[in-house]
């Protein structure tokens, strides 16, 4: 009897390459083991497959090959399944979800179909991931139905709600921005996603000022708590909606401005550092003249000009400045707005 | 100097290519035979053991290997893994056909009660059990190892695959199958009085000593 017997892992280590026919010294300990495996191993060896059952067996097989002679083409075959398949549940998703993306498309928030429309909206863009131009797209039109809800808000007076919308419309449009900057570096052409984006965030910004304005010289008639949550709302997405007469403050995702947006010489001025009349000086619109007054000149904060020429949905805004409006008059904004605080009919502006 | 490695050799350098696998798959009647005739032996030995029942191990036999290859398109392995995933498939067979059998014996128990009581007195179920494994010494003295140790060595030296391939099988580490295969064929020796007593009770199973316990099964872990 071997006292000093190795340690178990090399017994198993020398068992098992005894087992695999690899060469190994035969020891007292290992050789009862192997005794027993090649008793086993001979009687193991006793049990031969009858040659007539393999046959069978062989037949059963080859049977099945004949009945599924198709088997080359199962590939495929599973590759158009699989096509067949995601056809068919998007038929039957079509069928459930069109009616109800009908009923909800007009949906404003708080209503009883507003989430679905959103739900709609998340699986329209799920569906568009796989390209950044389409998805940049698809953030764009989302955009653009935050700003119709927006509108439709205010045209309603549902002034509770517009602070939480002028919030959605805010994160969509930076949503978007970051999509279209994505696209563009993917390499795909996104110019004209990126001029409809523009105009859904100068129609937001001008929309979101004159509520703002309203609220504050008390033209519409909100609680306290509704017209700072409005205001609040306003000023917080003045960034990314900029206000008629200011030009657009890049956001995250947004792409590299040219440089004719941030030309060294035209920094904001301090008493009014969001409003841009440096680039105006530069660079005015030659068929675009300020109505009143230097270019140079500020107007109030808290009641800024709207335009002469506010862009609205159907232009494309620029963004580069070029064409900015400047301050346009005081006296000209209050003119537009109404006594409700409704939004006046935003005009075309005439070509440049 | 001792190897047993004539009979796993035959099956484990069994000449298959990966074109044989892709023909298979195909059904080429030519690449199904040479894996048949690669495989089908050690799966035969494999139910043999495990059933101890000659046309019932032909039967799962036959049965895994339809299986098998209809579904060998599904099979991404390569070819050198063919075999653990054709013991995966007959493991899987087993395992199905014992739950059937158990609960057949249950559904039908008073039956084969009333039967009983009807059928010749002389037909002893158990002799008839021992009868399926007549001659077959070692495979008797088999069902005194633990389940794990004797589906290791089943599949070690019926099925011929090495220590790694059915450690895939199983699950287990390739570690934990060699203390399997020692502890299985320790036990076998023993029952086949291949040991002398003082060297059984040198090292009992399972150990008395709880550390040894836990270290045994740590490795079968």
């Amino acid at each position: 009897m071997n006292i000093n017997r190795p340690r178990p892992n090399k017994l198993h280590d020398e068992l098992d390459a005894l087992l695999d026919g690899r060469p190994v010294e035969l020891t007292d300990e290992l050789a009862p083991l192997a005794e027993a495996a090649e008793s086993l191993r001979a009687e193991l060896a006793t049990y031969q497959l009858d040659p007539g059952v393999a046959d069978h067996h062989l037949e059963r097989v080859l049977e099945g090959s004949g009945t599924v002679v198709q088997l080359p083409v199962r590939g495929p075959a599973g590759d158009w399944e699989v096509r067949r398949r995601v056809v068919a549940v998007a038929l039957a998703a079509a069928l459930v979800l069109a009616p109800a993306t009908i009923a909800s498309a007009a949906a404003l928030p708080g209503q009883a179909m507003y989430p679905f429309k959103l739900a709609i909206e998340q699986l329209r863009i799920a569906s568009v991931q796989w390209s950044s131009g389409r998805e940049a797209g698809e953030r764009t039109r989302v955009a653009h139905a935050r700003l119709q809800e927006f509108q439709s808000l205010v045209k309603l007076k549902m002034f509770t709600q517009v602070p939480g919308a002028l919030r959605a419309l805010e994160q969509a449009v930076v949503a978007a921005q970051a999509a279209v900057a994505e696209a563009r570096a993917d390499g795909e052409r996104v110019g004209s996603v990126e001029a409809r984006l523009t105009e859904v965030r100068a129609a937001g910004g001008q929309v979101a000022e004159q509520v703002r304005v309203a609220a504050a010289n008390g033209s519409i008639d909100l609680t306290n708590g509704t017209r700072q949550a409005v205001q609040a709302a306003v000023q917080q997405s003045q960034d990314v909606l900029p206000p008629p007469g200011r030009e657009a403050v890049p956001t995250k995702g947004t792409p590299t401005p040219t440089t004719d947006e941030s030309p060294p010489n035209t920094a904001p001025s301090e008493t009014n550092p969001p409003l841009t009349s440096g680039p105006q000086t530069t660079n005015p619109p030659p068929t675009n003249p300020p109505t009143s007054g230097p270019q140079t000149t500020n107007p109030p904060p808290t009641d800024p000009p709207t335009s002469t020429n506010p862009p609205t949905t159907d232009t494309v805004a620029p963004e580069t400045g070029e064409d900015e409006p400047g301050s346009g008059s005081d006296k000209a904004g209050s003119e537009e707005r109404t006594a409700e605080g409704n939004v006046p009919p935003t005009t075309a502006p005439p070509a440049p | 100097m001792l190897g047993f490695g004539g009979e796993r050799e035959a099956v484990s350098k069994v000449g298959l290519s990966a074109a044989d696998l892709v023909a298979a798959r195909l059904r080429e009647p030519a690449a199904v035979t040479r894996i048949y005739t690669a495989y089908a032996p050690a799966l035969f030995r494999f139910f043999m053991a495990s059933v101890g029942d000659r046309h019932l191990a032909e039967d799962l036999t036959g049965n895994t290997f339809v299986s098998a290859i209809e579904g060998l398109p599904k099979f991404r392995g390569p070819v050198e893994a063919l075999g653990g995933w054709l013991f995966q498939i007959a493991r899987h067979d087993l395992y199905d056909h014992r739950r059937k059998q158990s609960r057949s014996r249950i559904e039908s128990l008073d039956e084969n009660l009333t039967e009983a009581t009807r059928t010749d007195a002389t037909v002893d179920p158990e002799e008839l059990a021992i009868d399926r494994l007549e001659g077959s010494r070692v495979l008797v003295a088999m069902r005194e190892l633990s389940p794990d140790q004797r589906e290791v060595l089943m599949l070690r030296m019926a099925g011929g695959m090495t220590a790694p391939e059915v450690a895939t099988v199983l699950g287990k580490t390739t570690g934990a199958v060699k203390a399997l295969q020692h502890r299985g064929l320790a036990s076998l020796a023993r029952v086949l009085g291949l040991r002398s007593p003082d060297e059984t009770q040198e090292r009992p199973y399972p150990s008395p000593d709880p550390g040894r316990l836990t270290s045994q099964e740590d490795e079968e872990r």
